[in-house]
């Protein structure tokens, strides 16, 4: 949808005579004590697949709202390209259009959100709501409507006469993404929408984001400097440091595997259990970790080899999982997926005791947290299968503990290679 | 050698008697070829609208009959402020019906209306020049400054001259002695929007235009607003000036009582005006201070 090809911009009397000095490697603190000028952005590559949430993280001077203001031209690259896909009209290229162009791209293609909301304060919150199609010189009664419905789905019905500033910040800003939301745009650029709002309202906003972009699948460029929210809604994340892209990937490869210790000082605070799969910090089933006990019957029993004592798991001869029999028992326990756990913990009047007869299933991509939550309803470990059954690995205590401390699982522990990944534990955090 | 010794000794004891620079008969000259020039000019294309305008306020508020006027004031003081400027509106009113100066303050009203509406009409358009080009206020800035500093009587002279005595004359001067406020505050008041709310603007597509009209101008509404009020204050003062060239009104009931040495004359236009100026500026005051935008600025 849209792909940006070395995006620089340096900010000063004449950034174009920057740049063969950033070929040379000189740093942002090098150019600007001997040229005055700063670099905002650094050659940044990425490209966002439609209908993705593309977070842009890092802490404040990083260069992330340059680089989005690059994206819709409201700041002028110095070099680099980006290109404009949106499937009907083929790929057009954002840096070669001229002011007309641009305006229609704002009008048609492109919103955005603003930390700071940007609300007119002298127009009502339909008003507010329909500029963008008033700018469209849409029919107004259409406009009207459109406004309306819009302001419906971010939950503002009801206050269509109110004014800005009558509004609470949360509700605010229901009110800027309401009126990007309405021009139609398939592509939403929001800056730091969430930051300037309470965590408990934020944490709200968040979600309705989730679930409105659920219903809409707009392409979203998403800054922040908050790892959790970029976690929580992001399926991509570029982490920026000192206007350079340093990092790209989903939530999970960047938690268990940081390239820089800027990210990894970021995701030492960050919370795993919403982003860690059970695909990841499962103890693989192979013949390094289990030994193989029994196979007289049907099935082939494995146990842990470093628990020979503790639970038995049966695959049949297509390793699919049949049975598994916790330490102390003679037979097959239950076998329940996480997800009907949940309910039946609704359901029946339990006790909040963990059970040792009940086996719980999960497949690769369930979150820690679902894992974590199944588990306090049952002691034996948790088993991990593919769509077919077949059996993945298990996650025991050890795999739990280690996820939310260490935000790594077995696989990762033979490839990380060490040097600079681990978390600065003396260090300072940063705010 | 003896030259040479006159020169130096009158370069140390008067200096500016070696050259004589003749303003006074440059400006002479250039007044007398503009009046020459353009008074013509001025006369059938300056005074008609600027008497038409002022005619007509004139009638409209002479045929409104001092009760319905009274209500009138009520209402539109009400709504634009509060019930107390408005119940101060209608006293201030009556008061100067009784002191039997009903009519010089309706010719008042109408030649401060006149040139306020002018100074909109020209100031406005100007002050927003200005605060689209930076180039363009630094020329009209020191225009604006020679304008409100010029000794109002200075002006009045060469408006006589271009438009001979009487109301349009006094109009003219008012004019241009009022006018500085308005641009200046339209022009501050659209550099003052703040940039966030232009870029949200742009972000959206919108033109130069679309912004100048939705945005900027809207948010700068209470300080134009003020720049409206200021000129309304600078007119009052300058009708009474130009009563001095034949405008009508209270001016003329102030001067003609100090030429009489009737003093009482002179204070009863007097109170007239201050009541006036009073009225008119919580009036406008209030006006600039409904306005949503204003309201916004205020609750943040």
């Amino acid at each position: 949808m849209i792909r940006a090809e070395g995006i620089t911009k340096i900010f000063g009397p004449d950034g174009q005579s920057i740049l063969p000095l950033l070929e040379q490697g000189m740093t942002k603190d090098e150019i600007q004590a001997e040229t005055g000028h700063v670099v905002g952005v650094r050659d940044a590559n990425f490209e966002i697949e439609a209908g993705e949430v593309f977070c842009i993280m890092g802490l404040s001077g990083s260069g992330k709202s340059t680089l989005i203001r690059c994206i819709n031209r409201l700041i002028e690259p110095t070099a680099g390209r980006i290109f404009l896909n949106d499937g009907e009209s083929g790929e057009r290229e954002i840096t070669a259009m001229d002011d007309g162009e641009l305006r229609e791209l704002r009008k048609r293609d492109m919103s955005m959100v603003f930390q700071h909301f940007a609300l007119f304060p002298h127009r009502t919150v339909l008003a507010n709501t329909v500029y963008g199609l008033e700018i469209q010189r849409r029919n107004a009664e259409e406009s009207l409507q459109i406004g309306r419905r819009v302001l419906d789905m971010v939950g503002l019905g009801g206050w269509e006469e109110s004014y800005p500033h009558e509004l609470s910040g949360g509700m605010q800003q229901r009110v800027g993404l309401a009126r990007a939301l309405a021009t139609e745009a398939r592509v939403l650029l929001m800056d730091e929408p969430f930051s300037a709002l309470d965590p408990l309202i934020k944490v709200n906003m968040q979600q309705e984001l989730v679930r409105i972009q659920k219903d809409l699948e707009r392409t979203i460029l998403f800054i922040t400097h908050d790892l959790d929210e970029a976690m929580r809604i992001g399926d991509q994340i570029a982490i920026m440091d000192a206007g350079e892209v340093v990092q790209i990937g989903n939530p999970e490869e960047i938690l268990i595997n940081p390239k820089t210790e800027y990210v990894a000082n970021f995701v030492e605070h960050a919370d795993p259990t919403g982003v860690l799969t059970a695909g990841t910090i499962a103890l693989r089933f192979d013949e390094d970790q289990f030994k193989r006990v029994d196979d007289s019957g049907d099935l082939i029993y494995y146990v842990r080899r470093s628990d020979p004592e503790g639970a038995r798991f049966g695959v049949d001869r297509d390793q699919r999982l049949r049975a598994v029999v916790p330490a102390g028992h003679r037979e097959s326990v239950e076998l329940v997926g996480l997800d009907d756990i949940a309910e039946r913990a609704a359901d029946e009047t339990s006790d909040g005791g963990r059970r040792d007869d009940l086996a719980l299933r999960c497949d690769e991509q369930a979150v820690l947290r679902t894992v974590l939550k199944g588990r306090s309803c049952s002691t034996v470990p948790t088993v991990v299968t593919d769509a077919d059954g077949r059996l993945l690995g298990i996650i025991d205590e050890p795999e739990l503990i280690r996820g939310i401390l260490d935000k790594k699982g077995h696989g990762e522990q033979a490839d990380s290679n060490g040097a600079g990944v681990e978390p600065a534990s003396g260090g300072e955090s940063k705010p | 050698m003896s030259e040479l010794l006159e020169f130096l000794r009158q370069l140390f004891t008067d200096p500016f008697g070696l050259l004589d620079i003749p303003v006074r008969e440059w400006v002479t000259d250039a007044v007398n070829w503009i009046v020459r020039t353009f008074r013509d000019f001025f006369r059938s294309y300056v005074s008609p609208p600027v008497r038409g305008v002022m005619e007509l306020f004139q009638w409209a508020l002479s045929s409104v009959p001092p009760l319905v006027f009274l209500a009138l004031a009520y209402v539109i003081a009400w709504r634009a402020a509060s019930w107390r400027v408005a119940a101060f509106t209608v006293i201030a009113f009556t008061f100067i019906g009784f002191m039997g100066v009903w009519d010089q303050m309706i010719i008042t009203l109408s030649l401060i209306a006149t040139a306020v509406f002018f100074c909109i009409l020209i100031g406005l358009p100007i002050g927003i020049l200005c605060s689209r080009s930076d180039w363009f206020y630094t020329v009209v800035r020191p225009v604006l400054d020679i304008m409100q500093t010029t000794p109002p009587f200075v002006y009045l002279i060469p408006a006589v001259m271009l438009f001979s005595i009487g109301n349009v004359p006094g109009l003219i001067a008012t004019i241009i002695f009022a006018m500085p406020p308005m641009i200046r505050l339209t022009n501050l008041g659209i550099r003052q929007v703040e940039t966030q709310y232009i870029e949200a603007a742009v972000a959206f597509g919108s033109t130069p235009r679309e912004i100048l009209w939705k945005v900027q101008v809207p948010l700068a509404l209470p300080t134009i607003m003020a720049g409206i009020n200021q000129t309304i204050m600078l007119s009052l003062s300058m009708v009474v000036i130009a009563a001095i060239i034949g405008a009508g009104g209270l001016g003329l009931e102030v001067y003609a009582g100090l030429e009489r040495l009737n003093i009482g004359q002179a204070f009863v236009g007097g109170i007239a005006i201050v009541l006036l100026a009073m009225v008119l500026d919580r009036v406008t005051q209030g006006l600039g201070e409904k306005g949503p935008a204003s309201r916004a600025k205020r609750s943040e």
